[in-house]
This record gives structure tokens, sequence and C-alpha cells, in this order.
């Protein structure tokens, strides 16, 4: 149990390594001195070389690197060039957006195709298994900002049940319970649209997971038991089905953050994946990787818990052997 | 004989199209043609569609039926050749039987004529206020009207009317005012670009890392397994905004930048096959009768790789374009060239939502995903050809 822990975290303080580290060496390739960028360049060049002194450039670049690598542990992430406002100020409240659209939309889609899926397994050939095949190929090609287009033209232009844009109303609403009512009503549409697109893939992989797991001994046992049949398509199958499930949620994690960048733009949402762009356009460097860094630290942190969902999922680790995977 | 599979006449017709079709447009689709946010001609409801006729020595006069409100312009241009001393006029006759002359001409030679209704000279000519409008003077209600050349047959020129409708084309018009078919036909050409190239740089890298990580094991291959998970677990389209964000928006470095973040798929694939192979015999008796390193690799492995990175590139083209695309959305690459992405950016951008504009939208968002249909599925069948057990019984 132990190793598969000190794995886990090893693999975790590498990802985040990687991701400071790109985000160090990255916004240190782009052209221009990074003093130019914050200076008049009418300044004499002494007042400049006390500058870059005060910012630490002149540092050897391994203490730059450290000295980073603890400004972004701690959260201090630098002032953005554009509203010379910190970072950290900007972010802090698009993090629980950006979360809330992630999270609903991920347990939304992984319920619903796991449900379908675990169904189209049982009746071979049944109406639900063909919804499952097709709605699977259409996750797997359409873009999803154009499904989010077409959902948007429909249900905020041609009847206009849905708000355009936004995460909240302006003028916000009066009241606790109104505003909360509002945010949903804003979030519904872009975590509806992340189900539709999502929940395919889920269900077709659940699909053939349940088949090979349906066709096995140990089911037929059950069966020859004359357990109860909702028993044995959940508490048998489905139960060791469960691991290789949390593993495609591991392997489909990154891209899902991919689509909240996305979801975030075609809805124009105060999230994290807007600002990351809206930084980029606006060549705010320092708010760009910023946000990149909360993008990857939120993929790291549910990668972990992904992890330990998997660790009490699987016997063989909660047990203590070595993991298998 | 046995007919191909649809993925792959499609897919010839698609590239047919890339390469034909820019070439017949008769106009660049960067040229306005008709006012912004057109629809199409089959859809757009109380708009008049455009209108265009000629006036020739064999036809003098030319009907228009116009059901619909007086159009926003009316432009008449060309030249007609005269042998000898006339008079000539055109002659605008509404459906009350109202007559206007448009212009007039006395003598002999080229009349040559370039009418646009909102021009002050020719609002003078008919006798009215500079602010009032031309059009709605010279179509007071709906019906009949005519324009007619007066006097006696010109020897040789056209000339031509033209009243820009509300509605335009197969596809309707963006919000330049630029003909949507137009630039769904050149679109296909980035996609196709840059998600074949991309996947090719991609397959090569996936190939050449993959066979080194399974060939030699060891020290290496684990490390670039851990290189592979990690690269895995961060989210990719951040990184290529950031990329893109600092490199510059131009087509090729997004080439590059896809093709370097995209090798890990074909690289695992490749690996595990490379690593079954290593311990295989005949590679092992490769080895005894001393076949060096290169020699295995370059002989043996690379043939037995190549249907499975065919497959992975044909696998990878999707998720290339899907990736262009959603760069392009988010705006993120160059504004000049026209791709499916960029259309639904300036869609998104530029107010396509309050115009109601579904036209702007749905063809390249169509076209996207029939292209990853379209590969997805000669993927598969390349795979089924590389491997006969996935051929048949489909998946489960």
């Amino acid at each position: 149990m132990w190793s598969y822990w000190s794995r886990r975290a090893l693999g975790a303080v590498a990802v985040l390594l990687l991701v400071i580290a790109a985000n160090f060496f990255l916004f240190r390739v782009m052209p221009g001195d990074a003093v130019s960028t914050i200076v008049d360049p009418r300044f004499s060049p002494e007042a400049k070389e006390r500058l870059r002194e005060l910012f630490g450039l002149d540092l050897p670049l391994y203490r730059q690197f450290l000295i980073y690598v603890r400004r972004m542990l701690t959260f201090d992430l630098g002032i953005s060039f554009l509203s010379q406002r910190p970072v950290w100020e900007e972010l802090k409240s698009r993090i629980p957006n950006t979360v809330a659209l992630l999270g609903s939309a991920l347990f939304l889609s992984s319920a619903l195709g796991i449900w379908l899926g675990v169904k189209a397994a049982r009746r071979r050939g049944g109406l639900t298994e063909k919804l499952v095949l097709v709605s699977g190929s259409v996750s797997f090609s359409f873009p999803s900002f154009f499904v989010q287009l077409v959902l948007l033209l429909f249900f905020a232009y041609t009847f206009p049940v849905f708000p355009l844009r936004g995460s909240v109303s302006i003028p916000l609403p009066e009241g606790a319970f109104a505003r909360a009512l509002d945010y949903l009503w804003h979030l519904l549409l872009p975590v509806g649209s992340l189900v539709l697109l999502g929940f395919g893939s889920w269900a077709i992989y659940v699909r053939n997971l349940m088949v090979k797991t349906l066709g096995e001994d140990f089911i037929l046992l059950a069966r020859a038991r004359g357990l109860p049949e909702g028993r044995i398509l959940w508490n048998h199958a489905f139960r060791s089905a469960l691991p290789p499930v949390l593993t495609i949620f591991l392997l489909a994690l990154p891209g899902i953050v991919s689509g909240a960048v996305i979801t975030e733009t075609v809805f124009s949402l105060h999230g994290v994946g807007k600002y990351l762009l809206d930084s980029i356009m606006g060549h705010d460097y320092p708010a760009a990787g910023a946000a990149f860094y909360i993008l990857g630290l939120l993929t790291i942190v549910s990668n972990l818990a992904a992890d330990a969902a998997y660790a009490l999922a699987d016997p063989r680790i909660r047990v203590g052997r070595r993991a298998q995977r | 004989m046995k007919v191909p599979r649809w993925s792959f006449i499609t897919f010839f017709l698609i590239l047919a199209i890339a390469v034909i079709g820019p070439m017949s447009l008769s106009k660049g689709p960067q040229e306005t043609v008709a006012k912004p946010f057109a629809p199409p001609v089959w859809s757009g409801g109380d708009a008049p569609p455009p209108f265009s006729g000629n006036l020739s020595p064999n036809s003098k006069e030319m009907n228009i039926e116009w059901d619909w409100d007086a159009p926003e312009n009316l432009t008449l241009r060309g030249q007609l050749t005269f042998d000898h001393d006339v008079v000539a006029r055109l002659v605008w006759t509404t459906p009350e039987g109202s007559k206007y002359t448009l212009s007039s001409f006395h003598g002999s030679g080229v009349w040559s004529i370039d009418l646009d209704a909102r021009d002050m000279t020719f609002k003078t000519v008919l006798g009215i206020p500079p602010f009032a409008s031309a059009t709605s003077l010279l179509f007071p209600s709906r019906g009949l009207h005519a324009l007619s050349l007066e006097g006696p047959s010109p020897s040789e020129g056209s000339m031509e009317l033209v009243l820009p409708g509300g509605r335009w084309g197969l596809l309707g018009t963006d919000q330049r005012g630029r003909d949507v078919l137009s630039l769904f036909i050149v679109g296909i050409r980035v996609s196709l670009l840059v998600g074949i190239s991309a996947t090719f740089i991609a397959s090569l890298l996936g190939l050449s890392i993959g066979l080194a990580s399974g060939y030699l094991g060891g020290v290496a291959d684990s490390l670039i397994m851990r290189i592979v998970d990690v690269l895995l677990s961060i989210p990719i389209l951040p990184i290529l905004m950031v990329l893109v964000g600092i490199w510059g928006k131009g087509l090729w470095q997004l080439v590059l930048i896809l093709g370097l973040f995209s090798w890990m798929g074909t690289a695992r694939t490749v690996r595990s096959l490379a690593l079954s192979l290593r311990e295989s015999c005949y590679v092992e008796n490769l080895r005894s009768i001393g076949a060096g390193s290169w020699y295995i690799l370059y002989r043996h492995l690379l043939p037995e790789a190549m249907p499975i990175v065919l497959a992975a590139v044909s696998l990878g083209v999707p998720g290339a374009i899907l990736a262009e695309a959603g760069l392009s959305f988010l705006g993120l690459s160059d504004p000049r060239i026209i791709s499916w992405g960029r259309m639904l950016h300036e869609a998104h951008g530029f107010g396509a939502f309050t115009a109601g504009a579904w036209w702007l939208i749905i063809p390249p968002g169509l076209g996207i995903s029939i292209i990853c249909l379209v590969f997805l599925d000669m993927g598969r069948s390349i795979e089924e050809m590389a491997d006969p057990r996935l051929r048949g019984g489909g998946q489960g």
C-alpha cells in the first residue's frame, strides 16, 4: 500500500515540477528582455541594472528557478501586466467556477455513462446499446465547441430559455437563494453540453468492460446461486470492472480540463480557462502562466483523488500487495 | 470487385474538393459579395434574393419581377458601342407605368455606364433630393418592373443590372459580407494540411521513440515511459495555447507544436510491439547470426510496426484537426488564414448569435465532424487490415 502511495505522490510531484518548469522556461524564451516589458526604454542603464537586481534577474538561473518554485507553491503568482493587480486576487474568484463546472460535468457524465453502459451490456442489441454506440462515436468526432455553439444558438437565441453568456446575471438578483438559482441557471447549459459530449465515451467503455465481465465464470456461478439480477450486475460484475473504469477516468482528466477552457470561452464563463485565453490574447504573461499553473494543479489534485478512489476500489492495493496496473 | 469502404470514397471526394474547389471560385473568398449576415437563398424569408440581368444588342428589354420591399441598392455597369450617330436612353418602368430616364447618350462610339443608385449625380438626374433613396423611387410597389434601351440597336457590348439581395448563395454571408460557401471550401485545405502534417510529424516521433524505447529497454525505456506518463497527465490544450501565444500564430508553428505534443499514443503502441518482438525467436536468431541493432530495427522491426503506425496516423488526424479547430476557435490562429475553426471563432466573436446566423456555425462544424468521422473509419479499417482478429465482430 505504501509503495503504491509513494509512487503516486512521486508522480504528482513530477508533474507539478514539470508544469512549474514549463512555466518558468516558456515565459523566459519569449522575445524581449523581462525588464523591457515593464520599464520605459528611456531609463538609464544604471536604473535598468538596479531594476534587474530588484527583480532578482541578476541571480544565476537555478537560483531564479528555486525562487520561482517557492513563489508558485505559496501562490505568490506575480502582478498582471494588464490590470496591475496581483494575479492571485483575480484568479481566486474564478477557481470555484471552474471547479463547479468541471466537477458537476464529470460527475453527471460519468454517472449517466456508467448507468447506460451497464444497461447496454445487459441487453445486447437493444435500443440502449445502439444509443450508446452512436453517442460514443459522436463524442469522439464532434468538436465540443461546435455542439456547444449549436446548443447556445438553439437554447439562447431561438428559444431564449438560457442566458447567452456569463456566470451570473448583471445586476445580481437579491437574496442568497435567488443568487444560487441564478448561478445554476447560468451553469446548466455549459454542464449539460459537457455531459452530452462526455457520457458517450464512458458508456462505450463501461459497456465493453461489462460485456467481457458478464461472460466470466463467477457471473455464471452467481446466476447458479440464484442471486437477483440487479445484485449480479452491480455488486458482482460492475464491482470487478470498477478499477479499469477509474483508470479511464484518470486518462480522460487532462482532456476534460482542456474541454473546460473551450467551454468557458463559448459561454463566456468567469473561470480560469477564460482567464488563460484572455491573458494570452493580451500578452499578459504572468497571468497566463499563473492560469496555466492553476489548471495543472487542478488536474494533479483530481488525479490524486482518482488514485485514492482506485486504491479503495482495488482490493489488491487496499489489502497491501503490490499494485499491478 | 469489392467496393471500398465509404470513408475512403468520402476522403478522396474531400481531397478533390480541397484541390479543385478553391480554383473554381470566380471571386476570392475574402471579397465582400453581399450585405453582412445575409441568409442563404433557399432559406431567407422576407429578404429579397440577389438579382442580376443583362441588356445586350439582342435583348434590349429586361423584366424584373420584384415581390419584396425596395432593394438597398441598384447598380448598372457596362459598355455599348454604336456605329453611327444615335440618341439612346435607358428607361425604367414601374408597375404603375411611370417612366424614369436613368441615363441618355448622344453621338456615336462607346457608351460606357457606371451607375450606382447611391450616387449624387444619379439622384440629380432623377430629380430627387440628395438624401432621398433612389431605389424607393424606382421600386414604389411590388410587381413587374422593366428596364429598356430606347433608340437604335447597338452593334455590340452589354450592360449588367445588379440588385444586391438580402439573401446570398447556398450558405449566405458572414459578418463582413463574404460568401460562406467559398470560405467553407477554402477552409478544407487548412484542416487537411494541418491535420495530416501534424500527425505525420507526431507519428514519426512516436515511431522512433517507441522503437528506441521498446528495443533498448532498461533505463532508457523506463525514462521515456515516465515522460510519456507525465505528458499524458497534463492538459495539452493550455500548453498549446501558451506555446502559440509565445511562438506566434502561423500555420507551420501550429503544425510543429501539434506534432510535438501528440506523439505519446503512437510511442506507447509501438513500444509494446517492439518489446514483444525483441524477445521473439526470430529476432534472437538474427542477433545470433550477428545482425546489428540498426539492421534489426530498420529491416525487421520497422516493417512490422508500419501498419500500426499507418492506423495511428489515420486515427490521430481527427485529434490534430480538432486541436487546430479548437485553437482557431479560441482565436489563436492567423487571422489571414481561413479555416473552419476561424470561421466558428468569427461567428462566436462577431455577433452571429444576435443575428441568429446559424449558417455561420453549422457548415464549418459539420465539416470538421465529417472529416473526423472519415479519418476514424479509415483508421479502423486500416487496423482491421493489419490485424485480422478485429475484422467482422465489431466491438465487444
